[in-house]
């Protein structure tokens, strides 16, 4: 339900970033989204292509998404482990753990920009 | 294709204004506290009681998040806090740009502690940090006792959990046992108070705590801190 205004924030940061970085196109857009972050990835998908459209910068561009599952880290095992339900309990020993290492995230990672574009590669070490 | 990085947190915006919220209420010396629940759990009953029981004791402001119409801003308000209705028109959660308008129209130097009753919603506000020091879920007796198990996320991100409506227990087929049972697992430091705002039980206990949290000297002495990381939580210390 919420897909709506997380498609809005993504159109926001890249658009801003595409003015910063002088790119006129944006072929697609690299996230990382947490299975655990309560995205729904069709709806997220669904929310971008229809805001998308309204902006010129975005009207082309498509939103990869890389699903990262829910993982932590056990201690005593010193392994990790597939947390299944948000219940982070090592399923070898029994301990909670309260180190999450995957699963959580909610990411830009960066952008394809057309090849016509002026700067595009150089501004790959600017992590603003 | 040539790629651009961004490497940005897609919530970075909200957790941005959140940290000026947080950095605002702390500098004002009041605690915050956003009350989430779905609809009907009894998070507007339990801030008026809590309200009414810490008047003269704890200055309490309200930043009162509903869809439509002031009904609730005004039952609080009668029991005497400050209070700001904010109506989002549809949307399902608050964004912190929302609370940081709200606090242009409160005194924050009268209040010890903030409370943000969030949209009637167990899944949206999960997402957003409002500035706040800690998460509270409301749940209760007349919903399924399978809350925590089904909406995971809501109860991982709070630091305590209210069980309302105790006092309707003969009624209903609800065990508060297994929502204990569930809530622990998704969050091990979960703290857990049982309490009816209709007959009183439990609310001596909840309001005893609330004062604590109001007067505590530092956010690090806060009750119920050591729990998991709100996030964005980072950006403010």
């Amino acid at each position: 339900m919420h897909e709506l205004a997380l498609a809005q924030s993504i159109i926001e940061v890249v658009e801003t970033r595409a003015e910063e970085c002088g790119v006129r196109q944006v072929r697609a857009v690299h996230l990382r989204v947490g299975e655990a972050s309560g995205v729904l990835v069709e709806a997220l998908q669904a929310a971008f292509t229809m805001l998308a459209s309204l902006s010129p910068v975005l009207a082309e561009a498509r939103l990869a998404i890389e699903v990262t599952p829910h993982r932590a880290w056990c201690e005593p095992c010193a392994s990790s482990f597939a947390v299944e339900d948000f219940i982070a309990r090592c399923p070898a020993c029994g301990t909670w753990s309260t180190r999450i290492l995957s699963g959580t995230e909610l990411q830009i990672l960066d952008m394809e920009v057309g090849a016509d574009n002026e700067q595009g590669g150089q501004e790959q070490e600017n992590n603003g | 294709m040539p790629r651009v990085t961004i490497a940005r947190n897609i919530l970075a915006a909200n957790e941005e204004v959140a940290a000026e919220v947080r950095g605002r209420l702390a500098a004002a010396g009041v605690r915050c506290i956003n009350l989430m629940s779905g609809p009907g759990a009894g998070k507007t009953t339990l801030l008026e009681r809590s309200v009414a029981r810490l008047r003269g004791r704890l200055a309490i402001g309200v930043i009162e998040g509903d869809i439509e119409t002031s009904l609730d801003a005004e039952r609080i308000e009668a029991a005497g806090a400050q209070v700001v209705q904010i109506n989002t028109r549809g949307a399902c959660h608050l964004e912190a740009h929302m609370v940081r308008d709200a606090l242009e129209a409160l005194d924050l130097q009268r209040l010890d502690l903030l409370f943000i009753e969030n949209i009637g919603n167990l899944v949206c506000p999960a997402a957003w940090d409002l500035g706040e020091d800690l998460r509270v879920v409301v749940v209760c007796t007349t919903e399924g006792d399978e809350k925590p198990a089904k909406y995971p996320q809501i109860f991982a991100a709070a630091q305590v959990l209210v069980i309302n409506k105790l006092d309707l227990l003969p009624y209903v087929d609800y065990d508060p046992e297994r929502v204990r049972t569930q809530a622990l697992a998704v969050n091990p430091s979960l703290q857990i108070f049982s309490l009816s705002c209709r007959s009183g039980e439990g609310l001596e206990t909840w309001c005893g705590w609330l004062w604590h949290v109001g007067r505590a000297p530092e956010r690090s002495s806060l009750p119920a801190s050591e729990g998991p990381v709100i996030q964005g939580d980072g950006a403010a210390s």
